[in-house]
Formats: structure tokens, C-alpha cells, sequence
């Protein structure tokens, strides 16, 4: 948190964080947004879209109104300080030739950091949407953005990512967000469609999905704004981030040539969905990993996490008993665990210099995991006594793209 | 077509025409109430006159042929959809209903 001189900034990493903060927005606008619309039911495609959006907005703002110095400034072990709030202190003094850089990446403007990292809070939130569309209300899902990104997210950003951080100063390894993006992601999915409540028909009537055509061009985005998401984590434009980029399509690959063996062996056929859920399996396992793990290490993560991916969304899924709508658990927080448990077998200290340990990674991946299934229930608890979490059942039957935003798809 | 979906009595009248037709033309029987009921027998017997409508330039068998191929046409559909539900192992085994408690 300085102002440093104009000329210190690099170029080149600022260039390569910019274009990685447009990859990561990427993903999510709209890559999350025709990822999630493909699979819900047609009289619900709509309302899942606007939900995305809107988490997108609201929580830019919160993340600059809070959530920013909460996560990134110092403070305690367990949360960040107050210096950024209300967007204070993004500095740019022409006559002074001065600028603001943050302490964790003081080769960029921190604009650019704040930026990058925003772009992280808003795909959080939004993966966690998958667990509860077609049957949470619009004005929820707000409330809900609201308080999760600055109670939930930005807090074990500041455990992880910021150096005084608990779980930083313990050593855990996490690239991109493993733990800070995925896991945390997953158990919040899993605890909200817990308290949600399972469809009407759930598990009585096929709900099939409007057009997975929509998934695979969102699966797509997802994969190539990956680059940004992983090679951006490195802060800079430089061999580690290459390598980083490397690992990341590599586990891609891997993930999907795994789930799509274990579907076509137990199905007897190869599924589109599958494919595009393998892939996002192995970008998901690799995403703690992508700075220090060689690429034949990244072939194994991925390829194992295609296959427990595909358990977690088909048999640990029924086991469950949650109506986790789009598997939110099943990909992204079992992926998330075996990527983080995986980075401290396979981190190699010849790359970044910090060697793993299964241990710590393990409690790394608890401690996320508790407090996010706290945090998650008291956000819910807060939304339910504000506006109530779910549509009334007529509304339900009738679709959410009717109900909740009197739009609906032509044709 | 109209998009109004026919009842089975206006498909066997269907059948019964080309029946008819069928027989008085080129001598050939065919099982009028199988013929409105299944569709892969009616698919073969609309090719059929089809042929014979096209060798003896014979617009009116070629209409009852049109005709009835329209009626079909939900059948078939059903049976098309039914056939690409079985596993593609040759086993005929139908697998378990999709999108019925998750999606993957």
C-alpha cells in the first residue's frame, strides 16, 4: 500500500494483468452465464442469466465499497484492514509521477490488481449460483451476492492470498484459488441447496436441459479465459506464468479424456456435458497447482480429478441427497479438494521454491471449508429473514424467467 | 401439414386408400391395420408405392402416399427417438432414465 514512482511499474506485467483481468471477466460474462443457462430448463434460462449479470454488479461494488481492503490490505491473520474502503487510495498523481501499488504485487498499479482480483470475487459468487437456480428469488440472489462476497469470500481471500494471511503464513499453497475459489464455492453450493430445498419434481420428473450447446460454449470460455485465471495468478508476464498457462491446458485435456473414459465405460456412451464437466474438472484441480507443478504432474491431476469429479456429481451427488442443480459441489468443491490435497504431493520446489506438504494443504482445505459452510448458513439465515429465499410454488411451476422478469424466451 | 396430429381411425382410413390403391394398381396386398399403427411397415410400404407411383408417373398413389406418410410422421418421430434412447452397444438394453435426479 505505497505510492511508488510511474517508472517502477512494469509494462509488461501490467499489459499481461489487464489481459488477463479481461479473460477472467471472460469467463464469467458470459461464459458462467451460457455454462449455467444451457442446463437449466427452458422456462428458467432467462432468470439464470440475469443472476449472473447482477451478481457481476453487485458484487463490483461491494468489492470496491469492502471487500478489496478486506481481502488485500494488511491487518490481522484472519481479515484485512480498512485503508481501501470505499474505493480510497487507488492513486494516479500525473504531477507527482507517483502511483498506487499494492504490497502484493508492486510491479502493476494496484487498478490493475484490484481489478484482476475483482474478477476472481465475481466468478466465486457466481459458481455458487449453480447449486440454487430455477427456485431462488431475484431479490436473494442479490442480498445473497451482497453480504456472501464481503462476509464469505474476502476474508479467506485475506487467509490465502495475503501475506500476513493465517493460512499464507502456514504455508499453504494455493495458485489461483483452489481453496479461496473452488472449494469455497462448492461447500457454499452444497449448504444452499440444503437450505433451499430440492425442486418441485426433483428427482420424480427428467428436467431436462434447455440447450447444451449454450454449456459447451460457456465450457469453452471457461477453458481459454483458464489462461488468464491461472498464468494471471503469476502477477507477471514471465516463464513462471508460462508454464503456468502450460499446466492449465494440459490438466484441461487431461480432465476431460478421464471423465470421458469413466462416463463411456459406465454409460456406455461419451457425453457432451460429460466432456465439457471432465474439463472444467481439470482446470479446476489445477488452478492451486498451476505455479508449481511440472506438466506430467498436471497430466495426473487432471486425469485423476476427471475421475472424482465424475463420482462427485453422479455417486456422492445421490449419496448427498442435495439438489446441487449443476453440480457445483460435484465439480467444483470436490475438484477443488483433490487439486488443493494434490498440490502437496506434487509441488515441485525447483520451480517457485516452495515445496508442498499434504498436511497443511489438507488443512488448509478444512479450515476453508468450515467457514464457508458457517459463513454460507448465516448469509442465508440473514437473506431469509429479509426477503424470504424461495419463489412460491406457482411461481416455480410456471418458470422464474415469467415469474421473477416477465421476459421469456421467443420462438 | 396443418399440424393437426390424426387419430388412429383417420391413419387406418389412410392405410385402407393405399390398400387399395396398392392392390388395384399393381397387385400387391398389404395389412391396412398394421400399416396405421407401425410405422417402419408404413415407411416401407409409402417407399414402396413411391417407387411404383414414380415408374407409372401415378400422381394419385404418389398424394396417398404423401398423405399417409404425413399421418405417421409422430410415430415415426416416436420411434426415432425411442431407437437413439437404446445404448449404442448393440445390446438393445435401454439405460437409465435421463435428467431424473441429476443431470450428469
Amino acid at each position: 500500500m505505497a505510492l511508488v514512482p510511474q517508472a517502477s511499474i512494469s509494462a509488461a506485467d501490467t499489459a499481461w494483468m489487464m489481459t488477463s483481468t479481461v479473460l477472467v471477466l471472460l469467463m464469467t460474462l458470459p461464459g458462467i452465464a451460457l455454462f449455467y443457462a444451457g442446463m437449466v430448463r427452458r422456462k428458467n434460462v432467462l432468470a439464470t442469466m440475469a443472476c449472473v449479470v447482477a451478481i457481476a454488479a453487485v458484487v463490483s461494488l461491494t468489492w470496491f465499497a469492502l471487500g478489496y481492503s478486506l481481502a488485500f490490505t494488511p491487518g490481522w491473520p484472519w481479515l484485512g484492514g480498512t485503508g481501501r474502503f470505499w474505493f480510497a487510495g487507488f492513486d494516479y498523481l500525473k504531477d507527482a509521477g507517483t502511483l498506487a501499488v499494492s504490497h502484493v504485487a508492486p510491479n502493476v498499479p494496484e487498478t490493475v490488481y484490484a481489478m484482476f482480483q475483482l474478477s476472481f470475487a465475481i466468478i466465486t459468487t457466481a459458481l455458487v449460483l449453480g447449486a440454487f437456480v430455477e427456485r431462488m428469488r431475484f431479490s436473494a440472489v442479490l442480498w445473497f451476492a451482497l453480504l456472501w462476497s464481503v462476509l464469505v469470500y474476502a476474508p479467506i481471500a485475506h487467509w490465502v492470498w495475503e501475506p500476513g494471511g493465517w493460512l499464507a503464513q502456514m504455508g499453504a499453497l494455493d495458485f489461483a484459488g483452489g481453496s479461496v475459489v473452488h472449494v469455497n464455492a462448492g461447500v457454499a453450493g452444497l449448504v444452499c441447496a440444503y437450505a433451499l430445498g430440492r425442486r418441485r419434481g426433483y428427482g420424480r420428473e427428467p428436467f431436462e436441459p434447455y440447450n447444451l450447446a449454450f454449456t459447451m460454449a460457456g465450457a469453452s470460455l471457461l477453458w481459454v479465459g483458464w489462461f488468464g485465471f491461472n498464468a494471471g495468478s503469476a502477477m507477471a508476464a514471465d516463464g513462471r506464468a508460462g508454464l503456468a498457462m502450460l499446466v492449465t491446458h494440459v490438466a484441461a485435456a487431461a480432465g476431460a479424456a478421464s471423465w470421458m473414459i469413466a462416463e463411456w465405460t459406465v454409460r456406455r456412451s461419451p457425453s457432451l456435458l460429460g466432456l465439457c464437466s471432465g474439463l472444467v474438472a481439470g482446470l479446476v484441480a489445477i488452478t492451486p497447482a498451476a505455479g508449481f507443478v511440472t506438466p506430467p504432474s498436471a497430466l495426473a491431476i487432471g486425469a485423476i480429478a476427471g475421475l472424482a469429479c465424475y463420482w462427485g456429481a453422479t455417486g456422492l451427488k445421490r449419496l448427498l441427497g442435495a439438489d446441487d442443480s449443476l453440480d457445483v459441489f460435484g465439480v467444483h468443491g470436490i475438484g477443488g479438494i483433490v487439486g488443493a490435497l494434490l498440490t502437496g504431493v506434487f509441488a515441485d520446489k525447483a520451480i517457485s521454491g516452495a515445496s508442498g506438504n499434504v498436511l497443511t494443504q489438507a488443512i488448509a482445505v478444512g479450515g476453508v471449508a468450515v467457514y464457508s459452510a458457517a459463513g454460507t448458513a448465516i448469509v442465508l439465515f440473514l437473506v431469509r429473514a429479509l426477503v424470504g429465499l424461495r419463489v412460491d410454488p406457482d411461481s416455480e411451476v410456471q418458470g422464474l424467467d415469467l415469474a421473477q422478469h416477465r421476459e421469456h424466451i421467443g420462438g | 401439414m396443418d399440424g393437426h396430429v390424426m387419430s388412429e381411425s383417420e391413419r387406418i382410413a389412410l392405410a385402407a386408400r393405399l390398400h387399395v390403391a396398392l392392390r388395384r394398381k399393381h397387385g400387391r396386398v398389404t395389412d391396412t391395420e398394421w400399416m396405421a399403427v407401425n410405422a417402419e411397415y408404413a415407411t416401407e410400404m409409402v417407399r414402396f408405392a413411391r417407387a411404383h407411383a414414380a415408374d407409372t408417373h401415378d400422381d394419385e398413389l404418389a398424394a396417398i402416399a404423401l398423405r399417409l406418410e404425413q399421418a405417421m410422421e409422430p410415430l415415426a418421430r416416436a420411434a426415432r427417438l425411442e431407437a437413439a434412447a437404446r445404448l449404442p452397444d448393440g445390446s438393445g438394453r435401454q439405460p437409465p432414465p435421463k435428467y431424473i435426479g441429476g443431470l450428469r
